[in-house]
C-alpha cells in the first residue's frame, strides 16, 4: 500500500495516528469560517481562534464520547 | 436613530454606484466591482474574486488556504481523489438516458471550478465517443470499470503508468479494449484509507470555497448592516442600503430606484 504520510511518520515516535490528519482541518475550516464574517485581519485572527476552539471543542468531545464507548464495549 | 455614516468608497465608485458591501469590523465599505464575476473568479480560483475586488489580504488568505486543503487533498489521495463519473443508462427502451452518479463527492469538490472543470472534461471525453480523456496523463480522470471500453492508446497508458495493471487486463476489441478491471478497487487497494482522507480532504476544500464565492459575492457574512448599494451612489432611508450601512444615505435622500432583486436591506438592530 502506498502511503503518502510515511516520510512525514517516519519522525513520529509509536505508530502515527492517523486522526491527527483531520486536525488541520479544523483550522482550515475556522479560518475560511472567520474571513467569510470579517473583513479585517486582526477581526479575521480573533474569530480564527474562537472557531477554532469551538470546532475542536466540539470535535474533541465527540472524539471522547467515542473513545470512553470503546473501552466500555 | 442611526447616525449618519461616511461613505468610504473612492469617489469613481461614487460616482458610478457601484455594489458594496459593509465591512463588519469598521463599517468601511466594500466595493464588490462586479458581483458576478468576482463570483465566477473565487469559484474558479479560490481567492482569485476576491483579488479582482480589491481584497487583496482576504484573496491571498482564501487562496493559500483552499488550495493548500485541495493540494494536500489530493497528495494524500494520490493525485485520485478528484474525478466525476457516472454511469449513462436507459430506463426503458425508447427513453432518454438518464445518469447514475457514480461519484457524489465530487459534487462537493466541484465547489472548486479549478479541479471540477477538468474533471468534468475527463469525465464528459471518457464516457463520450473518444473513449479517453482528453488532458494528458490522465489526471482527474475516472477510474476504468469492468466492460468499459476504451481506447487503445489510453489503455496502453494505463498499462504503463501503473504496475498492477497489465495488458491482460483489457481485451482486444478492435478497434477499441475492454477493461476487465476495476481501477477503482485498484485505487483502494494502492491507498487504504487515504484515498477517503483525500477525498474529504477535497471535498471539504470544495465546499469551503462555496463561502469563499459568497463572499465574494454579497461581502462578509453576518453582519447586521451589509447590503448594497444602489446605481448613483446610494438609496433613501427606505430605499435600500447606504455605503456605511447604517441607515443613512451616501448619495442623498431618495437616491435612485433599487434595482430590483440587487440590493439587500438591513438596518441596525
Amino acid at each position: 500500500m502506498n502511503d503518502p504520510v510515511l516520510p512525514l511518520a517516519a519522525f513520529w515516535p509509536g505508530q502515527f495516528p492517523g486522526i491527527l490528519v483531520g486536525l488541520p482541518l479544523v483550522v482550515v475550516a475556522s479560518v475560511v469560517f472567520a474571513a467569510t464574517h470579517h473583513e479585517q485581519p486582526a477581526a479575521i485572527l480573533r474569530a480564527t481562534l474562537q472557531w477554532i476552539g469551538w470546532l475542536g471543542g466540539i470535535l474533541g468531545a465527540v472524539l471522547g464520547a467515542v473513545i470512553v464507548l470503546g473501552w466500555m464495549v | 436613530m442611526a447616525s449618519p455614516v461616511t461613505d468610504n468608497r473612492p469617489s469613481g465608485a461614487r460616482r458610478r454606484g457601484r455594489i458594496v458591501a459593509v465591512s463588519p469590523d469598521d463599517g468601511a465599505a466594500i466595493d464588490l466591482r462586479n458581483p458576478a464575476l468576482a463570483a465566477f473568479l473565487s469559484w474558479l480560483v479560490p481567492g482569485l474574486g476576491q483579488l479582482y475586488q480589491g481584497r487583496r489580504f482576504k484573496g491571498g488568505l482564501f487562496m493559500g488556504v483552499i488550495l493548500f486543503t485541495l493540494v494536500v487533498g489530493m497528495w494524500l489521495g494520490g493525485g485520485r481523489v478528484v474525478y466525476a463519473s457516472w454511469v449513462p443508462r436507459a430506463l426503458a427502451p425508447g427513453r432518454p438516458l438518464v445518469a447514475r452518479i457514480d461519484r457524489w463527492s465530487f459534487l462537493c469538490q466541484a465547489g472548486v471550478g479549478l479541479v471540477g472543470l477538468p474533471a468534468l472534461a475527463q469525465a464528459m471525453s471518457l464516457h463520450g465517443s473518444g473513449l479517453a480523456p482528453i488532458l494528458p496523463g490522465g489526471v482527474f480522470a475516472p477510474p476504468v470499470v469492468p466492460r468499459q471500453l476504451v481506447a487503445r492508446a489510453y489503455a496502453e497508458r494505463l498499462v504503463q503508468g501503473d504496475p498492477d495493471i497489465e495488458r491482460d487486463d483489457f481485451i482486444d476489441r478492435p478497434p477499441v479494449r475492454e477493461s476487465r478491471i476495476d481501477q477503482l478497487s485498484l485505487w483502494h487497494r494502492q491507498l487504504g484509507r487515504w484515498f477517503d482522507i483525500g477525498t474529504l480532504w477535497t471535498m471539504l476544500a470544495g465546499m469551503l470555497n462555496l463561502l469563499v464565492v459568497y463572499d465574494a459575492w454579497a461581502g462578509p457574512m453576518g453582519s447586521e448592516a451589509s447590503g448594497r448599494s444602489v446605481p448613483g451612489g446610494g438609496a433613501g432611508p427606505a430605499g435600500g442600503v447606504s455605503a456605511g450601512g447604517q441607515g443613512g444615505s451616501a448619495g442623498g435622500p431618495g437616491g435612485d430606484e433599487p434595482r430590483p432583486g440587487r440590493e439587500r436591506t438591513r438596518g441596525p438592530r
